[in-house]
């Protein structure tokens, strides 16, 4: 018999409205240990809204989220961020003013042990830290190939090398499972490519699963291994991208139901 | 301080040298730089040394034999110098590939090097060698030394570089002294390093170079006009090019560091971080620096824009009295100080060549107007030839006798003849051992040991040459005129909105056309200030505005040209030359015959008296998949 894999992350009768607004309604999904999944679904359905319930920033009425047997509704967002759950956004979030080294030497601050007067002084216990995370920042750095830019402000970085900071953010948090918020929107296709790379690479160096939104189908077929579709915050498809692709469900929720595709897809 | 220059002729090859230089300089000083993770890693002569070692002997416990062919194909760092030393150690012979090579190329060098193993840097240079191995059944073992990415790679035959330093180790506890007895073994005219020609015509050809082509030379160049142990080199031309292996020749006589950039991309900043005291430059190289200068000032704030073109006239006065063999005056002095610690300095600073004495350029003509205002800035340029098959520099020039247009004189040893045909002829230790596999052409090339250059040249009465440009490139017009292409194209780069130009004339016209590409970044930061928009490469080509533009820069340049070398009508083309469609070479070089021939259509039109043509482009993306492109091109004449 085939070894069950673990199951990393349970989201269990997940509700989330906002006034009438049902944004999540009954979401319950596995995300097994090592996987890649994409949610895809059209604009509204839910996808954002389910990231950020798992990492902390909405609340959801009723359900749960369990993360390697923890309970995370209702954790405060850090405390979500420490337990191993590192994600990048769609409109990406960095400190604009920092350098792209800079903002990855900030997400490592949850794993700064000093006192605060070791680092007043700064030499000593502060400083090995400080080496000890520059050299794991610049791992990401040198796998994420943003040598480049390690010295650029932020601000001034085009918008397709910003992704990829965020993504170093994310990745310097060590995280147990990596969340990604469209990770190649307004991409063009070379730098699609490479994030794709970072993708697959990251799943293969540091054995994590990895639950990308995407809406670039292409993308989502090649690299993910399961496929999960929302519509109006309904779970309406589980499967692998061939299972998906030719899901009824899911051709109506993007194109309609009587959008007069032909018999066949119905 | 005891020099650590070896002159001593029983040094003859390259792995002779590093033993020889690793005793002289001590094996704790420093001999390799690479930054890594942002931070300068530093090799002692002893780490180089061991590297070198066990490389070798991993080698020969994987089955390299004496003669045996290995093809590299990697970026400038360390292991590269490592691979080459250790396989040469071996009596091997190292085949440089460049790596932005397609698969397809990098199957021909290596299937017709016999090359028995392959280094690819990386995933990327692997992804390729795996893609044409089925193609290669000499190649027993890929070994890459980026990890990155390869992890779950399963092919057999991938190694990675540390194990064979692992293999070398163990092999070496069975074989003590081996590695030194290798390499007493080895002989200066044994062949050192194949490297295919870029080939402006045909298919590209192996040239075989031995160890003594590269030193004898060398070493006399070495005492004109020495490096010193103090100087530093940034590594940043690719040893699939032989200048680079001139580098490797000085750095291991003279025992100078060599510095490796962290990344392809970050090279002026390392530049900028190391402040070499010898730098290399392509010319065409120099060719985008001028542009991004002067792209830069445009842009730049009033003051800067002010300070720059108040003290570019004293720049260039300088640089004009000092080629002409004078000293400035004290009223010019002054105003160069004053332009120097305003402007100058800071650019130099810019560019990390604020302490470089030795600035050198090879790899195609350049334009005086270049010469004259890099000199004019502090940056003094020295303009040299050679070849893989005539010998890596036979000449070039030396402070104190600059002249503008030529690129100096014959190194000692190095004999220099123009043919009847106006071809320049050499005869020199540098003359190469003839092309792999192809005694018919090196025949041809090779005649009572002058070796035929194909370069349409003048010695001056003082035996200065100027290279005019290719043989086969000069072209005759109706009027019984000849012209070389070469000369004016050169001239045309120089302008900050012409990245290339492909200059054109037949025997049954009596004028001269051009296609220029023009330069995207400039061109596009020209039409944003101007307002005019555009959408691609194309499109901004076409813009009435950029073709009068273009026009503009042709005619200042037509004013340096004979009167019938002048360019009458042109055609701004909707498309870049490129490496990858074989219109330019590695080095970046116009395949002339080929370009001519692929757009033998727009050429023609432009003897007709069309005012437009529309053209199918085929055009091969990265990835080998190909797409037309379709488009109406103006044909413009010059008035």
């Amino acid at each position: 018999m085939v070894e069950q894999p673990n199951k990393k992350l349970i989201v269990e009768k997940l509700f989330l409205n906002f006034g009438g607004v049902h944004a999540l309604d009954d979401i319950s999904l596995d995300i097994y240990d090592n996987e890649i999944v994409a949610i895809i679904g059209p604009n509204g359905a839910g996808k954002t809204c389910l990231l950020n319930c798992i990492n902390g920033f909405y609340r959801p009425q009723s359900g749960s989220i369990t993360f390697e047997g923890k309970q995370l509704v209702g954790l405060p967002r850090h405390k979500i961020a420490s337990l191993g759950i590192g994600r990048t956004f769609q409109n990406i979030q960095l400190y604009t003013g920092l350098t792209a080294v800079e903002n990855l030497m900030a997400a490592r601050h949850i794993f700064y042990k000093n006192t605060f007067i070791e680092d007043a002084i700064f030499f000593g216990p502060t400083q090995k830290a400080e080496v000890k995370h520059r050299e794991i920042v610049e791992d990401i750095i040198d796998f994420l190939d943003m040598e480049t830019i390690r010295d650029r402000v932020v601000g001034a970085l085009p918008y397709g090398q910003r992704k990829k900071v965020d993504m170093g953010r994310a990745l310097a948090l060590e995280p147990k499972i990596l969340l990604l918020d469209e990770p190649m929107a307004g991409m063009n296709s070379e730098e699609k490519e490479d994030m794709a790379r970072y993708i697959l690479d990251t799943h293969e160096l540091r054995r994590i699963p990895i639950v990308l939104i995407e809406h670039d189908m292409g993308v989502v077929m090649d690299i993910a291994q399961r496929v999960v579709v929302l519509d109006f915050g309904k779970k309406i498809a589980d499967g692998t991208p061939d299972e998906i692709r030719c899901d009824v469900r899911v051709i109506e929720a993007y194109l309609g139901r009587d959008s007069g595709i032909p018999m066949k897809y119905k | 301080m005891e020099s650590t220059t070896i002159y001593e002729k029983s040094f003859d090859t390259f792995p002779k040298l590093l033993i020889e230089q690793c005793k002289r300089s001590g094996a704790n000083k420093l001999a390799l730089r690479h930054k890594d993770r942002g931070i300068w890693k530093r090799f002692t002569w002893g780490q180089y040394y061991d590297y070198v070692k066990y490389f070798s002997l991993g080698m020969i416990s994987l089955g390299l034999k004496r003669g045996d062919k290995v093809s590299i194909l990697g970026e400038n760092e360390p292991e590269w110098y490592w691979a080459d030393l250790g396989i040469q150690a071996a009596g091997g012979i190292v085949v440089g590939i460049f790596t932005d090579c397609m698969p397809k190329e990098v199957q021909y060098y290596a299937a017709h090097s016999d090359s028995r193993f392959i280094l690819a840097h990386d995933q990327e240079q692997v992804d390729k060698v795996i893609e044409i191995k089925d193609q290669l059944p000499l190649i027993e073992k890929v070994i890459y030394w980026d990890p990155k990415g390869l992890w779950s790679y399963t092919q057999p035959y991938l190694l990675n570089f540390y194990k064979v330093i692992e293999l070398g180790k163990e092999y070496e506890k069975q074989h003590p002294g081996i590695f030194e007895e290798n390499v007493s073994a080895g002989n200066g005219d044994d062949i050192a390093l194949i490297l295919y020609t870029s080939g402006t015509t045909g298919l590209p050809k192996g040239a075989m170079v031995s160890f003594n082509n590269i030193l004898i030379v060398g070493r006399i160049i070495n005492k004109i006009d020495p490096s010193f142990s103090t100087d530093n080199y940034v590594s940043a031309i690719s040893p699939a090019w032989i200048t680079e292996h001139n580098s490797i020749a000085t750095h291991l006589m003279v025992g100078h560091p060599v510095s490796f950039p962290e990344d392809p991309e970050t090279v002026q900043q390392d530049i900028r971080d190391i402040g070499p005291q010898i730098i290399f430059f392509a010319a065409r190289q120099l060719e985008a620096m001028a542009r991004i200068i002067q792209a830069k000032i445009v842009d730049a704030g009033f003051l800067k824009r002010f300070a720059y073109n108040l003290f570019l006239p004293v720049a260039y006065k300088k640089a004009d009295t000092e080629i002409a063999g004078n000293k400035l005056n004290i009223f010019w002095k002054i105003l160069y100080w004053l332009g120097d610690t305003i402007v100058f300095r800071n650019l130099r600073d810019k560019f990390g060549v604020l302490y470089a004495r030795k600035a050198a350029s090879g790899g195609a003509a350049l334009s005086p107007d270049i010469i004259r205002f890099f000199r004019g800035v502090g940056i003094n340029i020295r303009v040299g030839y050679g070849s893989s098959e005539g010998g890596v520099t036979s000449c070039g020039q030396l402070e104190g006798e600059i002249k503008l247009e030529t690129a100096g004189r014959p190194y000692g040893l190095v004999e220099m003849r123009i043919s009847e045909q106006g071809e320049l002829l050499i005869r020199s230790p540098g003359v190469f051992k003839g092309y792999y596999k192809d005694e018919e052409a090196t025949k041809k090339v090779v005649i009572n040991g002058w070796y035929h250059t194909g370069d349409f040249c003048f010695i001056d009465g003082d035996g200065h040459v100027t290279i005019m440009g290719r043989m086969a490139d000069v072209r005759k017009l109706s009027n019984n005129k000849t012209f070389s292409p070469d000369y004016a194209e050169i001239r045309l780069r120089f302008s900050p909105y012409l990245k290339d130009a492909l200059v054109f004339g037949r025997e049954t016209e009596n004028y001269v056309t051009a296609i220029v590409n023009i330069d995207k970044e400039t061109v596009g930061r020209w039409a944003e200030q101007k307002h005019i928009p555009y959408t691609t490469f194309t499109d901004l080509s076409q813009k009435p505005e950029v073709i009068k533009l273009v026009a503009d820069e042709l005619k200042k340049v037509n004013k340096a040209l004979p009167e019938h070398a002048r360019i009458k009508k042109f055609v701004s083309l909707n498309k870049e030359f490129d490496p990858d469609e074989a219109e330019l070479t590695r080095t970046r070089k116009l395949r002339r015959s080929f370009v001519e021939q692929r757009f033998k259509e727009i050429i023609d039109a432009m003897y007709g008296d069309k005012t437009e043509i529309a053209v199918h482009s085929e055009i091969t993306y990265r990835d080998g998949r190909k797409g037309i492109i379709e488009t109406v091109m103006k044909i413009n004449s010059i008035l």
